[in-house]
């Protein structure tokens, strides 16, 4: 239990520090925002030094007592659930060139088999849904979604 | 009391397109609200993008977005009742005597009671909300800009101590959502910020883009790592009426729980989770004499019920007369509005009286059509609830890539989105709540713009902040606000123990 929380509070001291650089590079932008003039006193740099100072200033905050963090996930499910983003922008990627049904099919088969469906359930699904969300979205409601090269 | 917009709201609402729309969006909302994979946030911000592109005019959007508001309230109890996981945020507390029922074989019993004490929820919220908008708009009518910036601190400082039990934490999140929305051209000075000279970030980060990120890709990420084992939904409904003697019991409870329901939806940035805890901790404190609170008291199923509409209804207030949202959802809501170009604020009811009147119509009408569905419906309902969650999340990242795209058919959006869900999921793991960022990113713009104006009257002197008696007031209020945490920090986790005991 004491070795989870410890690692759990470590996990939240790297975010707090990782917001705290934030805070720093966010600051340091915004002080070398270019503007050739500004109709007010304040003009635009002003604003986001203040946002760096109180974000710098809570994280100090946060930093001291991180609370609890949930732990991070580890073997398979970390595959799966790195998986997950990788596919998501694959399936964007995709989006333009194979077209709206291949990267829909693509997307919805393999998540939903990430999510447990048996292989021959995700196909059916995939299909099913690639399907499904075409006729909904291009005749229905009328959307714009591209057809993409490979299906003319 | 000058109720015009109300009457004129009804032959807004009253239109057919107008009913047809508020009847998908009850449908919609209840479906939204009863899996426990999406919750009201995430059902608005998927609907938005769809409403956009249609072209419906902002009335009907607002009409659409609101049913799947309060129908996602009603729907909540659903999963709660017969899954013991709550549907969304502020079904949590129905659980806590609603699954007792149901294991006692009275989960129809349970569903319709708690549908009955939605339905007063809502109703009452309706009308407060009614009632009390004409009278803070006027009220608000003598703000200037100075005075809009202290009431944004103010409703940051709500936010805060009632939030989560972290305020640091919820603090960070709307600080984060500040700096997300300097991102883009900067109006007055013709300054760009933070843009790393990509085109696509002129006009800022898309509202639709960050809410579906922070929301439904997280979402889905969430749900992969707590895939639920060994769930089971309880088939057996028992008979489908509720008791004469409990509706009696439970009057009491219903009209308290409509009560603190209506209050704490007025705060600004406190929603249904704050409400239902609140209700359900106070009516245990009044009417547990016995200890069956938890062992399926009907009293502690519909205080929360109740609660929680009254609060969606109640949230409206802030948002639609000063433009400071009450609840997360509402946040999104606002956000909807502004990308119809309408700048919310006390004068939007006497500009836009067909939004405010419409949306206000709508949650009367929406909530008898609420009843009416989640009676008798109530089996279609619950059969959703076995839909595996290898189709639900695909259609929900389906949904979510088309919405993002469909706005400005760019692969950019997706990109972000996908971007921005990441450090959502991180933040999530890490114990932060999203809805501070969406209600930072949505004030951000108009609090900036606001403080820069004030200071551009007064010529750079900061003491206009502190001048007039309203902003003294709302100083005040904020500043009692940011200390209460510490006051009530002991308080807390001896409620926390009660009301999980």
């Amino acid at each position: 239990m004491s070795d989870t929380t410890s690692s759990s509070s470590r996990i939240g001291r790297i975010g707090g520090l990782l917001m705290l650089a934030l805070a720093i590079a966010y600051g340091i932008g915004g002080s070398q925002i270019e503007y050739a003039f500004a109709s007010d006193p304040l003009g635009p740099r002003v604003v986001p030094m203040l946002l760096a100072i109180i974000l710098a200033v809570l994280c100090l905050f946060y930093l001291k007592n991180p609370g609890t963090a949930e732990a991070f996930p580890t073997g398979q499910l970390l595959v799966k659930i790195v998986a997950v983003p990788l596919l998501l922008l694959a399936s964007a990627l995709l989006l333009e060139p194979a077209g709206f049904a291949a990267s829909i099919f693509l997307l919805t088969f393999s998540v939903g088999w990430i999510f447990g469906a048996p292989l021959r359930l995700a196909l059916i699904g995939g299909v099913g849904q690639a399907a499904l969300w075409w006729f909904v979205f291009s005749y229905l409601l009328d959307v714009y979604l591209p057809t993409g090269q490979l299906f003319g | 009391m000058n109720l015009d917009y109300l009457w004129n709201g009804f032959t807004v609402a009253l239109t057919m397109q107008n009913l047809l729309i508020g009847l998908a969006g009850c449908f919609i909302g209840t479906l939204v609200g009863a899996l426990p994979a999406i919750g009201p946030i995430n059902g608005i911000a998927l609907l938005i993008p769809i409403a956009y592109t249609m072209g419906l005019p902002a009335e009907s959007t607002m009409i659409l977005l609101a049913a799947v508001y309060c129908g996602a309230e009603y729907g909540g109890r659903i999963s709660s009742i017969l899954l013991n996981v709550p549907g969304d945020a502020g079904a949590v507390m129905t659980a806590l005597d609603g699954n007792p029922m149901a294991r006692q074989g009275r989960a129809g019993e349970a569903l319709m009671l708690s549908g009955l004490s939605s339905f007063v929820g809502g109703v009452f919220g309706a009308v407060g909300l009614a009632l009390f908008a004409p009278l803070l708009a006027g009220l608000a009518i003598g703000f200037g800009p100075a005075e809009y910036f202290v009431l944004m601190v103010f409703a940051f400082a709500t936010l805060g101590s009632m939030v989560g039990s972290q305020p640091v934490k919820t603090l960070i999140g709307c600080t984060l959502g500040l700096m997300l929305a300097t991102v883009g051209l900067d109006a007055t000075s013709g300054a760009y910020r933070f843009t790393f000279n990509e085109p696509e970030l002129g006009d800022g980060i898309e509202f639709v883009v960050l809410v579906i990120g922070l929301f439904s890709v997280s979402e889905a990420l969430l749900i992969l790592e707590h895939q639920a084992s060994g769930v089971t939904v309880i088939r057996e409904l028992g008979r489908m009426t509720a008791r004469l003697d409990d509706i009696r019991k439970s009057v009491g409870a219903t009209l308290r729980g409509s009560v603190i329901g209506f209050i704490v939806g007025v705060l600004p940035g406190t929603g249904a989770s704050v409400s239902s805890a609140v209700s359900y901790t106070t009516e245990k404190r009044i009417s547990d004499t016995e200890g069956t609170f938890g062992k399926g008291d009907v009293r502690g199923l519909t205080a929360p019920e109740a609660a929680n509409n009254a609060t969606a209804c109640g949230a409206f207030v802030p948002m639609l007369t000063l433009g400071v949202p009450g609840s997360g959802t509402t946040a999104v809501m606002l956000g909807a509005l502004m990308l119809y170009n309408i700048q919310p604020g006390p004068m939007l009811i006497t500009e836009r009286p067909e939004v405010v009147g419409g949306l206000v119509a709508s949650l009367f009408i929406g909530n008898v059509l609420l009843l009416l569905l989640n009676l008798p419906l109530v089996n279609i309902f619950a059969r959703v609830l076995t839909v595996p969650n290898w189709l639900l999340v695909p259609g929900i990242l389906v949904l979510s890539v088309v919405g993002v795209y469909s706005t400005h058919a760019s692969v950019f959006s997706i990109l972000l989105m996908l971007g921005i869900g990441i450090i959502g999921w991180l933040l999530r793991k890490a114990g932060f709540d999203m809805a501070p960022i969406i209600l930072g990113f949505v004030l951000g713009h108009v609090m900036e713009v606001n403080l820069r104006n004030a200071l551009a009257i007064s010529g750079g002197d900061i003491s206009i902040l502190f001048q007039s008696k309203i902003s003294i007031i709302l100083w005040i209020l904020a500043g009692a606000m940011a200390v209460m945490p510490f006051i009530a920090g002991w308080r807390r986790t001896k409620v926390v123990k009660t009301a999980t005991s």
